[in-house]
C-alpha cells in the first residue's frame, strides 16, 4: 500500500489539541462550541468521542480534518498544525460522515472512488487494486458498477467509508459512522473499522453518541459535553472510575419532568427514557446514597405514577455520562434545545 | 503530477455531467437551442432596428451573430466553478474534494476544463445554425467566413480566452462559498454585465464614457473582437493587435481570480462555511 | 389556493435578496436589447426592449417558478402532502400562479421604471387596452405554466432540461424583443401562423400595439378573443392532465417516488 513508505510509527501523538476553542457568530451573541480541549490520540487506536447532540463533535471533527479554523488553541494531525499547514495534513487524513451522502450521483460507485483517489494523487492501478480491496472487506463488490442513486442507505454508507479509506490515510474521522443503518450493517462496519486500526495501523477517530458503538470498538474514549471534554480514558477505566451501578425504575405513568428527582440528596444524576408502546418510563439513577433511592419512590408515588419494578445494572458508558454530568444524553439535548 | 491528476479526474467528471445524456440527440439540442434562439434574438433585434432606419448590413449582422455566440460560449463554462460549488454543497461532494491533498483548485479547474471542451463544439455549432437560420429568415448572409486560418485564428483566441473565463469564474466561485444561498445572484448580474460591456452586442462606443472604458478594460472584449477579427474581417492585423492585450489580461484576470478564491477560502474556513450544508 | 399564493408570496418579500436576484436578468437583457436598437439606429425602439424584460420576467417566473414546482415539491415531498389534502390541484396551481404573478411584479415594476429613466422611449399607450390585454396575458402565461407543471410531473428531472431549452427559443419565437407577427417580422406567414399558437406571441403583440402604437380595444378586439380561448383551453388542459396523471401514478405507485 501506498502508505507505508511514509508511515513510520512514533511515540509522538498523532492527534494532539491543547487549549482548543471554538467560537461561532450567531445574529447578536457569541456561542462557545469547543472550550479548552486539551486532546492526545495515539496511532492505530479507535477513538471514540463522545456526547450527546450540540456537544461539539462535529465542530472538533471539522477543526482536525482542516475544514474549519479554530479560535484560540492549537491542533496538531501528525505533528503539523492545523490552521498552518492543512495541506501538509490533507494528504494522511480523510473523513467521512454517516449521515451524508457524499458522491456523485451521475457516476458509479467505482466512478466515484476512482475520482476522490485521483485527487490524492493515487497512480490509477494502485487506486483500482485498492477499490477491489477495500469493495472487498465491505462487501461492495456487487455494486462498484452502479449508479450512486440506485443504491440504498447501507450500500451508500459502505461507499462513503471505502471513500475515506482510498488514499490509505493514517487517521480516518468518521462522524457518527453506523447512523440510520440496520443492527447487521452496522456491526460489520464496525468490525471492519477495529480492523483497519489493528491491521492496519490506522488512527479511526469516531464521533459519535451511540454508547453502545464506543464501549464495542474504542480503545479510547473521550466524553465531550457542552464543548467541554470531561473525561478520558479507555471504556473500562472510565467506567471503573465513574461509572456507579444504576438503580433502574420502571414507572407508570412517565413523569413530566426530572427535576424533583435530580434536586433529591444523594442522586448524583438521572436520566429517563419512555417505552410509549407499553406506558411506562425507565428511570436511571446513579446514588450515591441507599436512601435516595427511597425518597425518589416518594416523589414518584406523590406526583401520581407508581413505581412498577426497580433493578440495579452494572455500569456502562451512559451510567459514566450521568454520573459526570448529572443527567442523561436526551436531558442534555432537550436543554440545548431549549 | 499529483495536480495533473486531480485535473484530469475532474475533467472527467465534468464531462459526464455534461454529456451525461440518456439520449444524445435530447442533449445536443437543449444544449444548442437556447444559444442558437438568442444569438438569434439578438440578430433578429438588430436586423429589425436597422431595416427600419435602411441602414443594414451584413457584416454588422455577423458582428451582432459571432459576438452574441462567444458570449454565450463564455458563459456556458465561467459559471461552472460557481454551479460546481454550489452543487458540491447540496451534494456534499464540495467538503471532501476541499479536504483532498490537492483540494479545490484543480477540481474547479478540470470541471472547467470539461465544460469549456463541451462548450466549443454547441458554440461552433449555434454559430453555424445562427448564420444559415439569418440567411434562411433574412434573405441576407451575415458577412462571415470559414477558412482554415480563420478557423484556426477562431481556436486561439478561445483559448486564450480560457485563463480570463476561469479567472472570472474563480471569482464567482469564491462567492458561491461565502454566500449560504442565491449564488446564482452575482452570476447573473456579472453575466449582464458581460452582455453589456465585453461588445457581445454593440460596439463600445455605443456606450457612454466612461462606461465605454470598462469594455475597454476587459479581457472578454479583446476576445471577442479576435474571433470577429477572425471569422468576419479575415484581419491578422486587427486580430494579433486584439490578441496583444487579451493574452496578458487573460492571464492577469486568471491571478487575480485565483487570488480571490484564496480568500474566499480561507474566509470560509474561518467562519466555517466550506462545509455548510444547503438545500 | 390562498396558502399556496401566500407561501409563495411570503417567500420572495421575506427575502428582500430575491428582489434584486429576480430583477437582474430581465433588466440587463432588456438593457442589452435597448442598446442593440439605438446602436442599429433606432434608438425610440428600446421600448420593445424595455417591454421584453418586463415580461420577460414573468416568463422565467413562468418557467422557473411554476413549471418546475411539482418536481421540486415532489423531491421534498410536500406533493404527497397536497395529494392528500382535501384542497384540489388544481387550487393549489392557481394559488401558485397567483403568487408568483405577485412575486415577481416588483422585478417587473422595477425594469419598467428603470428601464424607462434610462432610455425614455417614446410611448402612446391606449391604457385601458393596455391593461386588458397586459391581464389576459398573464393569465394566459400563467396557464402555460399549469399545463408545463403537469408534464414535468410525468417528465421529472427532464422537466428542468426542458425549461432550458425553452426558454430562449419561446423567448424568439413569441416576440419578447421585436414583432415576430404582422408584416414586419422577419418569419414567414407559415412560421408565423406556428407561433401564433404560444399566447405569449398573441400578448406580446397586442401589448406592443397598445403601448406604442395607441390600438383601442376595438382594434385588438381578435387578439384579446383568442387569447381569452387558448387561456381557458390551457386551464381545462393542464386540469385534466394532472387527473390522468395522479390517477396513473396511483395505480403504478409513482405519486410520491422521489426522483433522482
Amino acid at each position: 500500500m501506498l502508505r507505508k513508505t511514509i508511515l513510520q510509527p512514533t511515540n509522538m501523538p498523532i492527534v494532539e489539541t491543547q487549549r482548543l476553542r471554538r467560537e461561532f457568530q450567531a445574529k447578536k451573541k457569541v456561542i462557545t462550541a469547543l472550550e479548552d480541549i486539551d486532546l492526545q490520540v495515539e496511532e492505530s487506536v479507535v477513538f471514540g468521542l463522545l456526547g450527546p447532540n450540540g456537544a461539539g463533535k462535529t465542530t472538533l471533527i471539522r477543526i482536525l480534518s482542516t475544514l474549519l479554523l479554530p479560535t484560540s488553541g492549537k491542533a496538531t494531525v501528525a505533528g503539523f498544525d492545523v490552521a498552518k499547514e492543512p495541506e501538509k495534513i490533507r494528504p494522511l487524513i480523510n473523513m467521512a460522515s454517516g449521515a451524508e451522502r457524499a458522491g456523485y450521483d451521475f457516476i458509479t460507485a467505482r466512478g466515484n472512488l476512482w475520482f476522490f483517489s485521483q485527487l490524492y494523487g493515487v497512480d490509477s492501478s494502485v487506486a483500482n487494486r485498492s477499490i477491489e480491496t477495500l469493495s472487498a472487506a465491505l462487501r461492495l463488490e456487487n455494486y462498484l458498477d452502479s449508479k450512486l442513486y440506485t443504491l440504498s442507505t447501507g450500500y451508500r454508507q459502505r461507499l462513503t467509508i471505502a471513500r475515506s479509506l482510498i488514499n490509505d490515510p493514517r487517521v480516518v474521522f468518521l462522524d457518527e459512522p453506523t447512523i440510520g443503518l440496520d443492527v447487521m450493517t452496522a456491526k460489520s462496519i464496525r468490525e471492519f473499522l477495529v480492523s483497519q486500526a489493528k491491521d492496519q495501523k490506522r488512527t479511526i477517530f469516531i464521533a459519535t453518541h451511540n454508547m453502545a458503538e464506543t464501549e464495542a470498538i474504542c480503545d479510547r474514549v473521550a466524553i465531550i459535553d457542552s464543548g467541554r471534554i470531561v473525561a478520558c480514558d479507555s471504556p473500562a477505566s472510565l467506567k471503573k472510575n465513574f461509572g456507579a451501578p444504576a438503580t433502574v425504575m420502571e414507572v407508570s405513568p412517565p413523569l413530566q419532568s426530572l427535576q424533583a428527582i435530580s434536586s433529591v440528596r444523594g442522586v448524583k444524576g438521572a436520566t429517563s427514557a419512555i417505552d410509549a408502546d407499553r406506558g411506562v418510563a425507565r428511570l436511571k439513577l446513579i446514588v450515591d446514597d441507599e436512601g435516595a433511592v427511597k425518597a425518589v419512590g416518594a416523589i414518584v408515588e406523590s406526583s401520581g405514577s407508581k413505581v412498577l419494578q426497580s433493578w440495579m445494572q452494572e455500569p456502562s458508558l451512559e451510567e459514566v455520562f450521568i454520573s459526570l454530568i448529572g443527567r442523561g444524553f436526551a436531558e442534555r439535548e432537550s436543554e440545548d434545545a431549549n | 503530477m499529483k495536480t495533473l491528476r486531480a485535473i484530469v479526474a475532474s475533467a472527467w467528471v465534468g464531462w459526464e455531467r455534461e454529456i451525461g445524456w440518456t439520449n444524445p440527440v435530447a442533449g445536443i439540442l437543449v444544449r444548442t437551442a437556447p444559444i442558437t434562439a438568442a444569438v438569434l434574438t439578438a440578430a433578429m433585434v438588430y436586423w429589425f432596428g436597422s431595416s427600419r432606419v435602411g441602414v443594414f448590413s451584413p457584416e454588422r449582422l455577423a458582428f451582432v451573430i459571432v459576438g452574441s455566440s462567444l458570449y454565450a460560449h463564455v458563459g456556458a463554462y465561467a459559471w461552472l466553478p460557481t454551479s460546481a460549488i454550489a452543487e458540491g454543497k447540496w451534494s456534499n461532494v464540495f467538503t471532501h474534494v476541499y479536504i483532498t491533498s490537492t483540494s479545490s483548485i484543480p477540481y474547479l479547474f478540470g470541471r472547467g476544463v470539461a465544460a469549456f471542451l463541451s462548450s466549443v463544439p454547441m458554440a461552433v455549432f449555434s454559430l453555424v445554425a445562427a448564420y444559415f437560420f439569418a440567411q434562411g429568415l433574412l434573405g441576407s448572409a451575415p458577412a462571415m467566413t470559414a477558412s482554415p486560418a480563420s478557423i484556426l485564428m477562431l481556436l486561439g483566441a478561445l483559448i486564450v480566452d480560457f485563463p480570463a473565463a476561469m479567472g472570472l469564474g474563480f471569482i464567482l466561485a469564491s462567492h458561491a462559498i461565502i454566500v449560504g444561498k442565491f449564488e446564482w445572484a452575482l452570476p447573473t448580474y456579472i453575466a449582464g454585465v458581460l452582455m453589456i460591456f465585453s461588445e457581445a452586442l454593440f460596439p463600445a462606443s455605443v456606450l457612454p464614457w466612461p462606461l465605454s472604458l470598462i469594455a475597454e478594460a476587459l479581457p472578454f472584449t479583446y476576445f471577442i473582437r479576435a474571433s470577429r477579427a477572425a471569422l468576419i474581417y479575415g484581419s491578422w492585423d486587427l486580430y494579433v493587435s486584439a490578441m496583444v492585450y487579451a493574452l496578458p489580461s487573460s492571464l492577469v484576470l486568471l491571478f487575480l481570480g485565483l487570488m480571490v478564491f484564496k480568500w474566499g477560502e480561507k474566509k470560509g474556513r474561518q467562519k466555517g462555511l466550506i462545509d455548510r450544508k444547503v438545500g | 389556493m390562498y396558502a399556496r399564493a401566500w407561501v409563495r408570496v411570503k417567500s420572495v418579500y421575506d427575502e428582500p435578496l430575491w428582489l434584486l436576484v429576480n430583477i437582474g436578468f430581465p433588466l440587463f437583457t432588456s438593457t442589452g436589447m435597448a442598446l442593440l436598437y439605438r446602436s442599429a439606429g433606432l434608438a425610440s425602439f428600446s421600448g420593445f426592449a424595455i417591454l421584453g424584460g418586463i415580461m420577460m420576467a414573468f416568463w422565467g417566473n413562468v418557467l422557473w417558478g411554476m413549471a418546475s414546482q411539482f418536481y421540486w415539491d415532489k423531491q421534498v415531498g410536500i406533493f404527497d402532502i397536497y395529494l392528500v389534502s382535501p384542497a384540489s390541484i388544481t387550487a393549489i396551481l392557481v394559488g401558485m400562479s397567483i403568487g408568483g404573478i405577485f412575486s415577481t411584479a416588483p422585478s417587473a415594476v422595477i425594469t419598467a421604471i428603470l428601464g424607462w429613466l434610462l432610455f425614455t422611449p417614446p410611448i402612446a399607450p391606449s391604457w385601458l387596452a393596455v391593461i386588458l390585454v397586459f391581464t389576459i396575458t398573464l393569465i394566459s402565461l400563467y396557464a402555460v405554466g399549469m399545463l408545463l407543471s403537469s408534464l414535468y410531473l410525468a417528465y421529472g428531472r427532464e422537466g428542468e432540461a426542458v425549461n432550458e431549452a425553452l426558454s430562449e427559443p419561446v423567448t424568439m419565437l413569441s416576440g419578447l424583443y421585436f414583432p415576430t407577427l404582422g408584416s414586419t417580422s422577419p418569419f414567414p406567414l407559415a412560421l408565423q401562423a406556428v407561433i401564433s399558437l404560444i399566447p405569449l406571441t398573441i400578448g406580446m403583440d397586442a401589448l406592443r400595439r397598445t403601448v406604442f402604437y395607441s390600438e383601442d380595444l376595438g382594434s385588438i378586439a381578435s387578439s384579446l378573443a383568442v387569447l381569452t380561448a387558448m387561456t381557458l383551453v390551457l386551464i381545462f388542459s393542464a386540469s385534466r392532465a394532472l387527473k390522468i396523471l395522479e390517477e396513473r401514478g396511483r395505480k403504478e405507485g409513482t405519486l410520491s417516488v422521489r426522483l433522482r
